[in-house]
């Protein structure tokens, strides 16, 4: 593992529990890892030179171009939007599960921590919505929240039972202003139901990146001995037998996956599935790409 | 020959099976559940419910069944062969014959009952066979020693009645016990004829008896003893008016009444009926009956209250005595410059008081002596030191005996720094507090007997106001009572023998402070006089049983006992005492049985006795353990190995029960049942965010 993939390990950033920490030592660790791959870089203000044209700002003329070529060429930067960018995290008890060393929850907060951290450099608003079965807590994008934000993080806690498309219809109600939508969650809901949800989203002008976030167990099942099961949610307890359940449940749990990536890249959803046992640096570059996508006005 | 337990009430334990079948039944982790984040995928698939109430592990179930059973088998002593008492065949007996006569076996048909028991098995020991006979209440003694002479046992039992007394199976069984010493050769054993009376089985824990003596329990009571029993008395002298009356009221209990009756009630006063009540009493209860007042006698009163007999004729009667009302004196040691009226208060709050009346005689320093102190009860020193030389000898002897004195130290004390005060305090000035409005009380022993009238009212004595008072320092030993606000002792108590030395620094006069203008002034001096002289509440009778110091007679006393027997009590002087083993009133002379009792004490038996409950058999030798004792000669000598090697199986039975509780860890943590006990999820720490 290199220096940079170690800040990213989330075995080892679980054991950070200051969140503003965690999400510098996440971002400080993935762009010192961007500078030496081939992906371009964000912080860049300078774009490229074009020729002048009447109705362009005199102060954007370059000078020492000038001086050197005879000719008037006009400076051209990456456009600073100051982007909304809503984070919005599920808090529903399904959350709260981990097979291995990292919490399901503990991961998404960590992922919302650094993504925040990094819009924040990047100069654009945050803001962050937490929901189960309804909004929990909101707090609108702006460029002074970030503090706030941290703070509501540090004091979410993943209980109750949750019904996505409906807090998904709820935090699209309070976003009005179109900006990027950033959904973190375990999508245990119907999958037409979680589109049209999100499709309302999109009809709105947002631009909708969804986090899946996985646990092992829940893709590989591992059970084999006879155990009561009791869901994470409603508290709801089933006597099993996994060992001859395990072979349905993961057809049943794949078909799920597969009607999620379709319907939501149908819809026009970035959807990212992490793992808990993976590095952030994924879900990084997935949000940085889409960031850059919409960024790009020239 | 046969399978028999010595303990068969072990075998109670086998209901102990339907644990493991219980838990093979129950899903086992029903109660630690696997969490997943949501089971909306697996309700969709059909689930086979009824498996959960399936045995799915046959072998592990009977593995723990039988090591349990095992475990029952060996804790019930199984032995093979002839019974303890079978093997006694062909052999002389030894029969100890443990025969109540407490109190309860007074019912009515018991005791009648309880001979014809004690004389049939009398009849049916053989000529050789002997029998020691143990008569017990409270107590036992070994009435008859091992003869083979029946008719002599025979002849005590007829003699023998019921005695007012409480029950102890302990007491009985431990002279039994003791009777197995000197047994004959032969085989023994225990017969007790009872009522077996549930309030005798304290103290029968923890006995010993010779492993495998058989017992048996001859239980004479019927299931149902309708009874009314006199449990206590109040009596107590009131003030009404100029007269003291006397105010007396019995409270009785009532059990397992047929339906409410009425019965009379008679209060008698020196042998003479002067009142009587009737009252309705229910089946089950309990009841006050008040007499009326009547004009209280000075002395010392003598007193019983009766019912109507019952089944139980000797709860019926209740014996009381209460101490004579002869007033207290107060020896009220004055300085020679004594201002006129500086005791005005004190002398006027202690003259206010009845039952007891407190009178005051004054008397100038250096005039105490024995005769003075020998009808006194408290010597009050006011604002002088105490006697020294001869004077001082006699006094501290006095208080040592039980007498009692009270220093209420002054300016005059206050101004003799350094001075030492009757080994209580020492003097260490005077707090002037005239500036500050004056100190209060701020440290008070409110558990302490002499602040018993302010336990409901403790503000009345943070009201006074004390301007000037001694700074004492209290002696190694001595006990301080209350404290002023400022932290100076302000009341100090030291215990001298058999009688107490107080020290007050709090002024009794109002020029040093207000308190004799205060509510808590008057209460508080007659509680003073009376606990400094030892006038506290003697009981109104006592128990069989108890044991009784006449302190009274203080040199050589004797006692004259209900029946009428003198007893001269065991010790010297006051430390002398004696059990109380009767029932009515004790009267303890000076010397001799002659004139005025200096003292009385009434005895009733425990009002335990009259609660007619009785016990299982078993539960009384459920406390009772096993004695290898070999001295226990009529048991060792006849069947102690023979059982020991009747019942070694308990031995094995244990060691297959724990290889099988071994078999059962190794099988249930190895192979497939060890892995289904593994796959956990596990729950990392802080993965609640």
């Amino acid at each position: 593992m290199s220096s940079h993939e170690t800040f990213l390990d989330p075995v080892l950033l679980a054991r950070i529990s200051d969140l503003p920490l965690l999400a510098r030592t996440v971002v400080d660790g993935f762009m010192h890892g961007l500078h030496r791959s081939a992906k371009k870089g964000l912080s860049l203000d300078f774009a490229e030179h074009r020729r002048y044209q009447p109705g362009d700002d005199l102060r954007r003329i370059d000078w020492k171009a000038y001086a050197r070529t005879d000719r008037l060429y006009v400076k051209e930067y990456e456009a600073d939007t100051n982007a909304g960018v809503l984070f919005a995290l599920d808090v529903s008890g399904s959350m709260d599960y981990a097979s291995g060393a990292v919490n399901k929850f503990a991961y998404a907060r960590m992922l919302v921590a650094a993504l925040a951290w990094l819009t924040q450099r990047q100069g654009d608003r945050v803001g962050l919505a937490t929901f189960s079965d309804r909004l929990v807590e909101m707090i609108p994008p702006s460029t002074r929240h970030l503090q706030l934000l941290f703070h509501a993080l540090g004091r979410a806690k993943p209980t109750g039972e949750g019904k996505l498309p409906l807090a998904i219809d709820h935090v699209a109600d309070v976003a009005t202003r179109p900006g990027i939508v950033v959904l973190v969650t375990d999508c245990y809901d119907e999958p037409a139901a979680l589109s049209r949800s999100v499709g309302a989203l999109r009809a709105r002008g947002h631009d909708v990146l969804l986090f899946h976030v996985l646990d092992a167990a829940e893709e590989d099942f591992p059970f084999d001995a006879a155990a009561v099961f009791e869901d994470g949610e409603s508290g709801l307890r089933l006597p099993l037998r996994p060992e001859e359940l395990k072979e349905r449940y993961q057809t049943m749990w794949r078909a799920h996956r597969a009607a999620l990536e379709t319907r939501f890249t149908a819809a026009g959803v970035d959807y990212i599935p992490v793992r808990t046992d993976e590095p952030l640096d994924r879900a990084l570059h997935a949000y940085l790409d889409r960031r850059l996508a919409r960024s790009r006005v020239r | 020959m046969g399978l028999g337990f010595l303990v068969p009430a072990f075998l109670a334990g086998l209901a102990a099976l339907a644990i493991p079948l219980l838990m093979h039944l129950r899903d086992r982790n029903e109660e630690t559940p696997t969490r997943f984040p949501s089971l909306m995928f697996l309700v969709r698939l059909p689930i086979r419910t009824s498996d959960r109430r399936k045995v799915t592990d046959w072998p592990l179930l009977l593995l723990r069944a039988l090591a349990i059973a095992v475990l029952v088998l060996a804790f019930s002593r199984p032995f093979f062969g002839r019974t303890a008492a079978a093997s006694a065949e062909g052999r002389a007996r030894n029969v100890v014959l443990l025969l109540d006569r407490s109190m309860s076996m007074g019912y009515e048909g018991n005791w009648a009952a309880a001979q014809d028991s004690a004389r049939a098995v009398l009849a049916s020991l053989g000529a050789d066979d002997q029998v020691a006979l143990v008569l017990f209440d409270e107590e036992a003694e070994l009435a008859r020693p091992w003869t083979r002479d029946k008719a002599t046992v025979r002849a005590i039992v007829d003699v023998t009645t019921p005695v007012s007394r409480g029950t102890r199976f302990g007491a009985a069984l431990r002279v039994g016990r003791s009777a197995l010493v000197s047994a004959p050769v032969g085989a023994a054993e225990f017969v007790l004829v009872t009522d077996l009376q549930r309030s005798g089985l304290a103290g029968v824990a923890g006995l010993e008896l010779p492993a495998g003596l058989p017992m048996r329990v001859a239980q004479v009571a019927a299931a149902t003893r309708p009874n009314t029993s006199l449990r206590a008395v109040e009596a107590r002298r009131v003030v009404a008016g100029t007269r003291v009356r006397l105010q007396v009221i019995a409270r009785l209990v009532t059990r397992e009444l047929a339906a409410p009756r009425s019965a009379r009630l008679t209060l008698r006063i020196a042998g003479r009926e002067v009142a009587a009540r009737t009252a309705t009493l229910q089946p089950n209860g309990e009841l006050a009956v008040v007499f009326d007042a009547i004009p209280a006698p000075a002395s010392a009163v003598d007193g019983q209250v009766t019912i109507d007999a019952d089944r139980l004729p000797a709860d019926d009667r209740f014996y009381f005595t209460l101490p004579a009302d002869d007033g207290l004196t107060v020896l009220l040691v004055v300085p020679d410059d004594l201002a006129r009226d500086e005791t005005l208060y004190l002398e006027r709050a202690l003259a206010i008081g009845r039952a007891p009346a407190v009178r005051v005689e004054r008397r100038r320093t250096g005039t105490l002596d024995a005769a003075s102190l020998e009808r006194a009860a408290l010597v009050l020193l006011w604002d002088v030191a105490p006697p020294t030389g001869a004077a001082g000898t006699t006094l501290t002897r006095w208080i040592s005996e039980g007498g009692g004195m009270v220093i209420a130290a002054g300016p005059r004390l206050g101004a003799r720094r350094g001075a030492a005060l009757d080994a209580v305090a020492g003097v260490n000035g005077i707090a002037d507090r005239r500036a500050g409005g004056g100190a209060m009380l701020g440290d008070v022993r409110e558990e302490h007997p002499l602040f018993t009238p302010f336990r409901a009212s403790a503000a009345a004595l943070v009201a006074p106001r004390f301007y000037r008072y001694p700074r004492l320092e209290p002696a190694v030993g001595a006990d301080v009572l209350a404290r002023f606000d400022d932290g100076a002792p302000a009341l100090i108590e030291r215990k001298s023998g058999d009688g107490r030395v107080i020290l007050l620094a709090m002024a009794l006069d109002a020029r040093e402070g207000d308190f004799p203008l205060q509510p808590a002034f008057l209460p508080l001096m007659r509680r003073l006089v009376l606990y400094g002289a030892g006038h506290e509440s003697t009981p109104l009778w006592r128990t069989t049983g108890e044991s009784w110091a006449p302190r009274e007679a203080r040199r050589e006393p004797v006692v004259a006992a209900p029946d009428g027997a003198i007893i001269r009590p065991e010790g010297a002087g006051r430390g002398a005492t004696l059990i109380l083993g009767q029932v009515g009133v004790y009267s303890a002379y000076e010397q001799r049985v002659d004139g005025a009792p200096r003292t009385r004490v009434a005895v009733n038996a425990p009002a335990a006795e009259s609660e007619l409950v009785s016990a299982d058999a078993r539960e009384l030798l459920l406390g009772v353990g096993e004695s290898a004792d070999s001295t226990l000669r009529g048991v060792e000598a006849a069947t102690t190995s023979e059982i020991e090697s009747r019942q070694r199986a308990w031995r094995w039975l244990v060691l297959l029960a724990a290889f099988l509780l071994a078999a059962e860890t190794l099988i249930a943590s190895h192979g497939w049942r060890g892995r289904a006990r593994r796959a956990t999820v596990v729950q990392p720490e802080g993965s609640k965010g």
